[in-house]
């Protein structure tokens, strides 16, 4: 085997993945985003537009788009959904007060065509906070079991501290692995 | 690599044998020639700092992190290190303490700024809640809030019915520089405000407020506004020249917001980027001043 079949083949090997980030202001979309990437998460302002990361995990190459969650720029959510893999849902399991509209923003989300072969994970965040509700609480606040177009799962979590940010990124990439790298 | 090698040797071994040859042609040391070569600011300022820092002698080194009120001791010490005679050089020890108050000055500053940014805004706190009120009446003297949490505060550019979730990383900074801003600058800030709530080129106010709090506070962390306040606060930099820097930085990107005509809000992360990146090109510039001119 020559030296070009060996750069090819690891050519071939340099998966990209894309995944989207959305939620509620306030959810913690940049705060995971940061912790993820091992960046200082103590002087974060509210997101304004987008940002983007691209980050080397698991042997993927990871896009990561984490998009502004305020009211006035939902409507711009639909420009980022082409060619997505994953669609990463962040809800702050804190406030109680707005999870009716969270439930109604992922619903209509699951509906859009173009997110049609995403694979779903929802981060119930702010685990450390004293008043969070657990994540089985958020499945049920979201009424996560009565989806059936997307592959779901649901982790609790903690982007101030990093717990379980892997675990769900992890489970993510591997169900998108699943459905898309094994047919080859 | 060759730079950097070059740098080493220089820093090591030819900066100090320089220094020695100058030093007895002419008799003054390389502090005394800052401070009577170079007009008051940041050039001297910067220097002098330099000159401080690279040191072989702990008691200059010592100075840059001595407190406010013993800076004059300090003086002393160093004239009496490097031998230098008040009747030879009477301007020598003013100067060095206008040095001292500025370079000293600047870390102090930084520790209370970032006091600020740490107390998170509390619903509990009457003070927090008032000023919060106060940012309202200032912008918004015609109409009246109709509670504390309500969807009007979208209308000064909070993301929604409770702002007190938006000043997260830069806790009461943020406010503080709002309030300031609105206070100061009233008819500027409401100037402002109506631009970005321009049905088309508008932006969220407040929340691009905070962001330039940000900036402003990543600037101050970095050391990249030492030459702004060597030239603008001639003493000790205290909070509030803090907060009219943020009043600049406030005028500033509205007008190049406006300038620019971006797309949509969505970009506004490039923008930020790219005003970021001129607001650093202008402190390069050793006589730079960002304070707020208002063209009347």
């Amino acid at each position: 085997m020559g030296l070009l079949t060996i750069l090819k083949k690891m050519k071939q090997k340099e998966r990209e993945l894309r995944l989207l980030m959305l939620g509620l202001d306030n959810a913690g979309k940049t705060t995971i985003l940061k912790k993820f990437n091992g960046e200082d998460v103590s002087t974060i302002s509210p997101t304004l537009g987008f940002n983007i990361k691209t980050l080397e995990h698991k042997g993927f190459k990871l896009n990561i788009w984490d998009v502004g969650g305020q009211k006035s720029l939902r409507s711009y959510w639909r420009n980022y959904f082409e060619s997505t893999d994953g669609l990463v849902w962040v809800v702050d399991s804190a406030d109680r007060l707005r999870l009716e509209d969270c439930r109604k923003e992922l619903s209509a989300l699951l509906l859009e065509e173009r997110l049609a072969g995403a694979t779903l994970l929802v981060f119930a965040n702010k685990q450390d906070l004293p008043g969070a509700l657990t994540k089985e609480a958020i499945k049920e606040a979201l009424a996560l079991d009565d989806n059936k177009s997307h592959h779901w799962c649901i982790i609790g979590c903690s982007a101030v501290t990093g717990e379980n940010l892997l675990t769900g990124v992890d489970w993510l990439l591997e169900d998108i692995a699943a459905r898309i790298f094994t047919a080859d | 690599m060759l730079g950097f090698i070059l740098d080493c040797v220089y820093t090591s071994f030819l900066r100090y044998w320089l220094k020695w040859l100058i030093r007895h042609a002419t008799g003054t040391c390389e502090l005394q020639r800052v401070c009577s070569g170079y007009s008051p600011g940041a050039t001297r300022t910067t220097k002098a700092e330099y000159a401080l820092r690279s040191s072989k002698s702990r008691v200059l080194r010592s100075a840059l992190e001595a407190r406010k009120d013993n800076l004059k001791e300090c003086v002393g010490q160093i004239m009496k290190e490097k031998d230098i005679k008040p009747e030879k050089d009477p301007q020598f020890k003013e100067n060095l303490h206008t040095c001292l108050l500025q370079i000293t000055g600047y870390s102090s500053l930084f520790k209370s700024v970032e006091e600020l940014r740490k107390e998170v805004f509390s619903s509990e706190k009457v003070e927090h809640e008032a000023m919060l009120l106060k940012l309202w009446d200032l912008l918004m003297p015609t109409v009246k809030l109709e509670s504390r949490i309500t969807k009007q505060w979208g209308d000064i550019g909070f993301q929604g019915d409770d702002p007190k979730t938006d000043f997260r990383g830069m806790g009461m900074l943020g406010l503080i520089n709002l309030v300031f801003f609105s206070e100061h600058y009233t008819e500027e800030a409401r100037q402002v405000l109506s631009h970005a709530n321009h049905p088309k080129l508008g932006y969220s106010y407040a929340i691009v407020g905070i962001n330039l709090t940000e900036m402003a506070y990543s600037l101050m962390k970095s050391g990249a506004l030492k030459p702004h306040f060597y030239n603008t606060a001639l003493g000790t930099p205290e909070l509030q020249h803090f907060h009219q820097l943020y009043c600049y930085l406030a005028y500033e990107f509205d007008k190049f917001w406006v300038a620019e005509e971006p797309e949509s809000i969505m970009q506004f992360n490039q923008y930020r980027e790219k005003f970021h990146n001129m607001v650093k090109a202008d402190l390069e510039d050793p006589g730079v001043s960002l304070t707020l001119t208002v063209h009347s």
